[in-house]
């Protein structure tokens, strides 16, 4: 590239005050119609969540935890449990376990509906927007049920869960499922069949799976090039009861570039997603047994921690979200506790993936990464 | 899957770089560095590992001026977690930067810069990331960082008058 | 010594006198009558140009011409958000008046009543005065606009021709308002829209000459009254087809919005225009769209043929209000192409079809016999 050209270069700041940059700005450098450099911004959602939990008890974490992300709040909750859970050597009575990744699973099927609405907006389309975000408020409507809340739930905590299931919160989820299920062939005509979809998809945000594996992604993203990785089976969580389900990891195989995704894989993989998460919770809602919710021991085992480190992981929505924590002796509040988000990495890896797209491919390339600002900020 | 993969790896990397301190277990190899051996270590991991994943990699604060540099990788193909900690010592801390053997590690510095102070030596970029522009320079994840007052000397508003010390005989 | 008749003197001014004041008298009599002349002179004038073309002057201010035309807007643009709220399952306006008919008044009133913030960067007088240009630009076509046999303005030979002409300043309207407000996304807006124009403009004028060589006229009256046996859109389907969705780019409305895309560029060249200039840029895209939509009835549908009980421009009205649904069913259900794919989409396919159309037509005047006799003057 010729100096002359850069000559004739525009930067242009996309956010944090644009319509689809919702707390987020990367600062881009058009030639012409072209990018020839993406700078993403971080900063704009920063709320300083490891510090707040240096000062917060163990029982007060996944609350700070869960409002990181409210999309996936159940999913959230679970690595900072899951820490606090290994350094206090607590055991998750059956029933606890299963109504964690009975939830955890509804979290992530709303959580992607949400992500089809705001992916069809930021294409364009406002019928898709406000499609899936209606039947979005049934999950929302057994939650609210459950726990009183609907984003906030505060359901998982250390040595099991707050709440029971009811007979009502088992109808609603019930119908909230059914209703995606019906649903689920239309969204497909919309999204995936949609000619024009095809058009500003297809070859849009290609990396290949050792690119996206190098740039620390995760979830759908690299299972969309055809790498299974995921820790619901890659690395079975005894807390969680991924292995009474009978089910497989989702891929997609891009036939016009083998090992590698765009934008619409990567959309093809959250359709496929939402139907493996449907299929785990049919699987799992017959099993539960009678029994109690939480460890009786629980709450005192988790007041004062021993000294202790522990890694807490989970396959979050948008990838890999995991919590390390260091505790001292006899401690009330964690001493470092580091949040891994998904979307840090993935909302890094536009600075190599967007440069040489054109700049109304951008957002599509932004938004078919699924990135959350709450998880990167954090 | 078996613990034959990361007592493999644990063994392959000791007789490379007898110096460094490996504890192998199931599916997890915590690996203690010394500063200067890291990219050694990384790259040997590159190496070995086809399908290294950078998960983390975060500072520590141990007061004393004594700092713990943390990286996590994930292998799906090994099912390992590999955990790489380097000590740092003295004021300002230093280590070699890894984001240009692996890409995806490069923002995780630079956080871990601002946050804590710790200078990575060679990384291209070290613009504050995440902090307001009258933290930068302030390591507020430091232990020594105070939550409270500090903000409130920058804000310029009137300091709260000091307490009255409590009189013994009150 | 000179003898001096003092009383001849005094005679003689006083005789001055009088006829100085008669002639006073006389001129400021003559004053009051030439004004009285002028007055009723221009009160005759008024009255005669009144009663002479009364008929026109109702014509163009009352039923076809701009309070009827700003009404129809008003309501065509009820009627879209409307349809677009039943189609994206959500209820659309419904609070003021009935079924929510008096909302769009409530929001032309919010939005004329809010500041103008005009940027620094911008050339304030032509901030001021393009927008209002526009919507003038767009309303003045429909003046040649048969809406009946009787109800209409204007009749020119080359109708047909001269709307065309007006709309082809919009563009360039709308790549001006870009350019003077000194914001980068107005500029890419901007050149957005002129590119848009610059692919539908030469399908849609291709389209229009299918039905303006079977009428034989560029007028349209002419080629209104034409379709009296037939309508043309049983003739020409492609041509409609072509015109259809070239109609849809040349608006700038959802499939093809992407001079106004609001997850790319804010709002393409009205990122910068606040208040009561927003809304007449607002007004002036579904005035733009009405047009098109009028045009279409006009060259495909027969204008104000059609069920032979009710007045010829209520049958327009209805064939308005169904094509006005198809510009609705395309706005809301397509994702937005890029404008590269804007413009091959219209070169590669629309161009040629609308080309063909005009062979097939001028091969079926030459060689059907009935054909000239069934369209041609009705």
């Amino acid at each position: 590239m010729s100096p002359d050209i850069l000559d004739e270069a525009i930067e242009i700041w996309f956010g944090p005050q644009h319509v689809s940059a919702h707390g987020w700005a990367a600062k881009l450098t058009l030639i012409g119609d072209y990018i020839v450099e993406c700078d993403p911004h971080a900063g704009y959602f920063h709320r300083s969540a490891e510090k707040v939990l240096e000062f917060r008890n163990f029982r007060q974490g996944p609350l700070v935890m869960e409002r990181l992300c409210m999309l996936e709040s159940f999913l959230m909750e679970y690595p900072y449990v899951s820490a606090v859970e290994q350094i206090a050597g607590l055991e998750v009575p059956e029933r606890a376990r299963i109504m964690r990744t009975i939830l955890m699973e509804a979290s992530r099927i709303h959580s992607l509906q949400f992500w089809w609405g705001q992916f069809a907006a930021e294409l364009g389309l406002f019928t898709m927007l406000l499609w899936p975000w209606v039947d979005r408020e049934y999950f929302l409507d057994a939650f609210e049920e459950l726990t009183g809340s609907r984003h906030a739930v505060s359901f998982n905590t250390p040595g099991g869960v707050k709440y029971d299931f009811t007979d009502k919160f088992l109808k609603k989820l019930d119908r909230a499922l059914l209703r995606i299920e019906e649903r689920l062939p239309k969204f497909k005509d919309m999204l995936l069949h949609g000619p024009t979809f095809r058009l500003r998809t297809k070859n849009v945000g290609l990396f290949s799976a050792e690119q996206g594996l190098r740039w620390g992604l995760s979830g759908p993203n690299i299972k969309a090039c055809g790498v299974p990785m995921d820790l619901r089976k890659d690395k079975p969580d005894s807390n969680l009861a991924y292995d009474l389900a009978d089910w497989e990891v989702p891929t997609v195989h891009n036939e016009e570039h083998p090992g590698q995704s765009d934008a619409y894989d990567r959309m093809v993989q959250r359709f496929l997603e939402v139907e493996t998460s449907i299929n785990i919770i049919r699987q799992l809602l017959p099993q539960i047994p009678e029994g109690p919710i939480i460890d009786p021991k629980a709450r005192a085992k988790a007041n004062r921690l021993p000294e202790g480190e522990a890694y807490g992981r989970v396959e979050g929505t948008r990838g890999i979200t995991s919590l390390w924590l260091k505790t001292t002796e006899k401690a009330q509040t964690a001493y470092r506790a580091k949040i891994r988000g998904p979307c840090f990495a993935s909302y890094y890896a536009l600075k190599h993936l967007v440069p040489g797209s054109r700049f109304a491919d951008f957002i599509v390339i932004f938004g078919s990464l699924d990135p959350y600002p709450g998880l990167w900020d954090r | 899957m078996s613990d034959g993969e990361a007592m493999t790896l644990a063994r392959e990397l000791v007789n490379k770089m007898p110096d460094i301190e490996v504890v192998p277990s199931i599916d997890r190899l915590d690996i203690k560095a010394a500063p200067e051996k890291i990219r050694d270590v990384i790259r040997f991991l590159d190496e070995y590992i086809n399908d290294l994943f950078p998960e983390s990699c975060f500072g520590v604060d141990l007061r004393n001026n004594q700092y713990e540099m943390i990286y996590i990788f994930w292998s799906r193909n090994k099912r390992l977690l590999v955990q790489v900690r380097v000590l740092l010592e003295g004021e300002p801390p230093e280590i070699d930067t890894v984001s240009d053997i692996i890409a995806g590690l490069e923002w995780h510095e630079r956080e871990t810069h601002e946050m804590f102070g710790i200078k990575f030596k060679g990384h291209p970029d070290l613009r504050p990331l995440l902090l307001p522009d009258e933290l930068v320079g302030r390591y507020p994840m430091r232990k020594s960082f105070m939550t409270d007052r500090s903000r409130l000397a920058e804000s310029g508003l009137p300091q709260p008058k000091p307490r009255p010390p409590k009189e013994a005989n009150e | 010594m000179m003898q001096v008749n003092w009383f001849q003197i005094l005679i003689d001014w006083v005789y001055g006198l009088i006829f100085w004041v008669y002639d006073v008298v006389n001129w400021i009599v003559g004053i009051i009558l030439w004004v009285y002349n002028w007055v009723w002179g221009v009160i005759f004038w008024i009255w005669d140009l009144v009663f002479l073309n009364l008929d026109f002057l109702i014509k163009a201010i009352l039923f076809p011409g701009l309070i009827f035309v700003v009404l129809a807007l008003i309501y065509t643009v009820w009627f879209t958000r409307k349809m677009w709220g039943r189609i994206q399952m959500r209820r659309g306006p419904f609070h003021m008046g009935k079924f929510g008919g008096l909302q769009l008044f409530a929001d032309a009133i919010k939005l004329i009543s809010k500041e103008v913030i005009i940027p620094d960067g911008s050339r304030r007088w032509m901030y001021r005065i393009l927008p209002s240009i526009l919507l003038v630009i767009v309303l003045l076509p429909f003046a040649f606009i048969p809406w009946d046999a009787t109800w209409y303005i204007a009749d020119l030979s080359v109708s047909l021709v001269l709307v065309f002409a007006f709309l082809a300043a919009v563009p360039i309207l709308a790549l001006l308002i870009g350019w003077i407000s000194g914001s980068k996304y107005s500029l890419i807006g901007g050149f957005r829209a002129a590119n848009n124009q610059f692919a539908a403009e030469i399908p849609i004028i291709m389209s229009s000459v299918g039905p303006a060589l079977l009428a034989g006229s560029l007028s349209l009256m002419a080629i209104s009254g034409a379709q009296s046996s037939v309508w043309y859109v049983f003739l020409l389907p492609i041509n409609f087809v072509t015109f259809l969705v070239s109609s849809v780019v040349a608006v700038g409305t959802f499939p093809f919005d992407a001079p106004v895309a609001d997850s790319e560029i804010i709002f393409g060249w009205r990122t910068e225009l606040s208040g009561v200039y927003f809304t007449l840029t607002y007004f002036a895209e579904f005035a733009e769209q009405m047009l098109y939509s009028a045009l279409m009835v006009v060259l495909f549908f027969g204008g104000a043929s059609g069920l032979p009980f009710l007045p010829g421009f209520v049958n327009f009205i209805i064939k308005f209000l169904i094509v006005m649904f198809f510009f609705i069913i395309v706005t809301s259900s397509f994702y937005r192409l890029r404008q590269d794919q804007i413009t091959r989409y219209c070169w590669k396919y629309l161009l040629p079809l609308s080309m063909l159309n005009i062979i097939l037509v001028l091969f079926g005047l030459a060689y059907i016999d009935g054909l000239a006799a069934l369209v041609m003057g009705g």
